[in-house]
């Protein structure tokens, strides 16, 4: 199983344990992945805010090095999923239009033939890996662990693009903590947004979501959260602070990345999970369970 | 098939709170009956007093819009047996994000408040020619989504950006704003465009997506509001935090090729702005998870990437 990996910039800087522990998993796996390491960013959904012609090429440009590789593309982000299987969509739709981005393309020596397919970690795992191996590999169970699956948006939305799960009630991300020997808990905002899009706009209204989004989670019996997406884990991790002060709370939720959670129930070290580079430490959490 | 649906009601005017409670009717279901069917029937036979709205039955009107098992939708376009399946149950509340005034029946004044705020009427650019105005395919196509709008507000009750700000201008509204800035025969483009570029306007929109994935009408109001975005930094409305937001990705990605978090973050927020986050900054730094700020390296292939930009942009 050989992937093209797109990371997505989050990964490969601010959350770089979500990349470091993707690797480890991955070999235990079986996943082989070749880092793009041409490949530019997608933009995050804002390159369309300015000019969707760019939005577009700048997506086909990726997918064009991942079709000289051979490969389908993987990513760790839901951000950049969303993006990357709006702008296939819409080439797709739109013969016309991915005429004139293979023209662009062409001066950069590029083509994009239309044949790309783009994942997300987890969809590789319930699909392909299946959770019968999953399963057989955990040593240890994250066992009396309630844990809130953190879907948010672009994992989901729009699903005539992003096609995987049941938008309206998504499960691979519960069926995957089953799997693991955790609980999932059930709680009302687990497709809903994080805010991460307003970090830089709006702060205030960001951390509201964060605290929002948490709030409910920890009220519905969560004890810590798992997320699909470094921007997510951006947001509900590193802003928590903030959001504790606008909200007069104290949340003190751990989240862990995806890979994080298989690495630990697989029996992967603390420090090899990286867990450390949160700003909430899961560790006293992990230590009344009997985890560590 | 024998499925209890469950009712989220409460009834604010009669005891002057809003005290919640889920109530749940036996009903047999049968393929192909909507969730509307359901309530008429309930209402019929088991439980006079339940409110709920409704007119044409066939999702033209937009008044059954209602949060399905926490989705919002229209009662009379959503099968209920679909819908029991995805959950092995169903609940029924009112639409997200507004006050409810009984049972399902929600208050949408703020809805109406933030489309005539827009001007939800056609400006015109000057007198109509004689032969009335003659409009193009092309023209008419441009604006054929957001001209299907029913304001049933699904997409305002699912807002992730509305429930953070309720006085964030909404979907609905900047589907209605496209549909008279992409209106060739409208003269007030750029005063639509300044206006809903202010606070609370298209900026605020954390493109969650909600809107375009339960718009029953394909109106897909998200894609109206990134439409709104270019149109507005195209006629030079450009003194917000938004387009300074992109901007400084466009210019992290022709710079490195990918984004380069911190100074992405201090050029989005501005001096003062990121002077605030320097304890969440130094916070970052000992879990060593700050990204250095100055040397970032670039992407392999950076110069073609630039060369690619270019050429894309100097179409416009
Ligand atoms: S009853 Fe008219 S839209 Fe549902």
């Amino acid at each position: 199983m050989k992937f093209a990996y797109y990371p997505g910039c989050a990964s490969l800087a601010i959350t770089k344990e979500y990349n470091a522990t993707t690797l480890l998993i991955a070999e235990m796996l079986g996943i082989e992945l070749v880092e793009m390491v041409r490949a530019n960013c997608c933009g995050a959904a804002l390159f369309n805010d300015q000019n969707r012609e760019l939005n577009l090429t700048m997506s086909a440009r990726i997918f064009a090095q991942a079709e000289e590789m051979g490969c389908d593309i993987l990513t760790l982000c839901n951000t950049c999923l969303m993006v990357m299987s709006r702008a296939k969509k819409e080439l797709e739709d739109n013969p016309e239009m991915l005429k004139a981005i293979n023209d662009n393309l062409a001066k950069a020596g590029l083509k994009y033939n239309g044949d790309v397919k783009i994942n997300h970690l987890l969809w590789v795992i319930i699909r392909d890996i299946g959770l019968d191996r999953i399963k057989k590999l955990v040593t240890r169970p994250l066992k009396g662990l309630n844990i809130g699956a953190y879907y948010g948006c672009h994992i989901l939305r729009p699903s005539d693009a992003v096609v995987f799960d049941n938008p309206d009630a998504p499960n691979s991300l519960d069926n995957l903590i089953s799997a693991l020997g955790g609980t999932p808990v059930e709680y009302a905002g687990k497709t809903r947004c994080c805010g991460f899009q307003l970090d830089l706009v709006s702060p205030e209204i960001a951390h509201r979501m964060v605290g929002k989004r948490i709030l409910d989670c920890k009220e519905s019996g969560g004890e810590c959260m798992v997320t699909p997406c470094p921007l997510c884990h951006i947001n509900l991790d590193s802003y928590q602070g903030y959001a504790n002060k606008l909200l007069g709370v104290k949340l003190d939720m751990p989240i862990f990345n995806l890979s994080q959670l298989i690495g630990f129930a697989f029996g992967l070290s603390v420090s090899d999970m990286e867990f450390s580079k949160h700003l909430v430490s899961p560790e006293s959490l992990l230590k009344t369970k009997d985890l560590v | 098939m024998k499925i209890k649906v469950k009712i989220k009601r409460c009834d604010p005017m009669a005891s002057g709170r809003c005290e919640a409670y889920i109530q749940g009717y036996d009903i047999k279901a049968k393929k192909g009956m909507t969730v509307l069917d359901a309530l008429i029937w309930i209402k019929d036979r088991l439980d006079g007093t339940l409110a709920f709205r409704r007119s044409c039955r066939s999702a033209i009107c937009g008044s059954c819009a209602m949060m399905i098992n926490g989705n919002p939708k229209l009662a009379c376009k959503t099968q209920i047996l679909k819908e029991f399946e995805k959950r092995q149950e169903i609940l029924i509340a009112p639409l997200g994000n507004f006050s409810i005034i009984k049972d399902l029946v929600v208050d949408l004044t703020p809805l109406w408040k933030k489309i005539n705020k827009i001007e939800p009427w056609l400006n015109p650019v000057g007198e109509p020619p004689e032969t009335g105005w003659i409009i193009s395919r092309e023209e008419a196509q441009r604006i054929d989504n957001e001209s299907a709008c029913i304001m049933c507000g699904v997409c305002n009750g699912g807002c992730n950006s509305q429930e953070g700000d309720p006085d964030f201008i909404g979907p609905s509204a900047c589907a209605k704003s496209y549909r008279f800035v992409g209106d060739v025969r409208d003269g007030s483009k750029f005063k639509r465009l300044e206006k809903i570029s202010r606070e609370h306007g298209i900026w605020n929109c954390m493109r969650c997506l909600m809107c375009n994935q339960y718009c029953p009408k394909g109106v897909y109001p998200m894609t109206a509001i990134e439409k709104l975005r270019a149109e507005a930094i195209g006629e030079g409305i450009v003194d917000n935090f938004g387009v300074r937001h992109v901007d400084a990705m466009v210019e992290s990605v022709r710079r490195v090729g990918r984004l380069d978090e911190a100074m992405y973050t201090f050029k989005s927020l501005g001096f003062l702005r990121a002077v605030g986050m320097l304890p969440l900054g130094i916070r970052l730094e000992l879990h060593g998870k700050m990204p250095h700020p100055v040397i970032f390296p670039e992407i392999d292939g950076i110069e073609e990437l630039r060369e690619l930009m270019k050429t894309v942009e100097e179409k416009e």
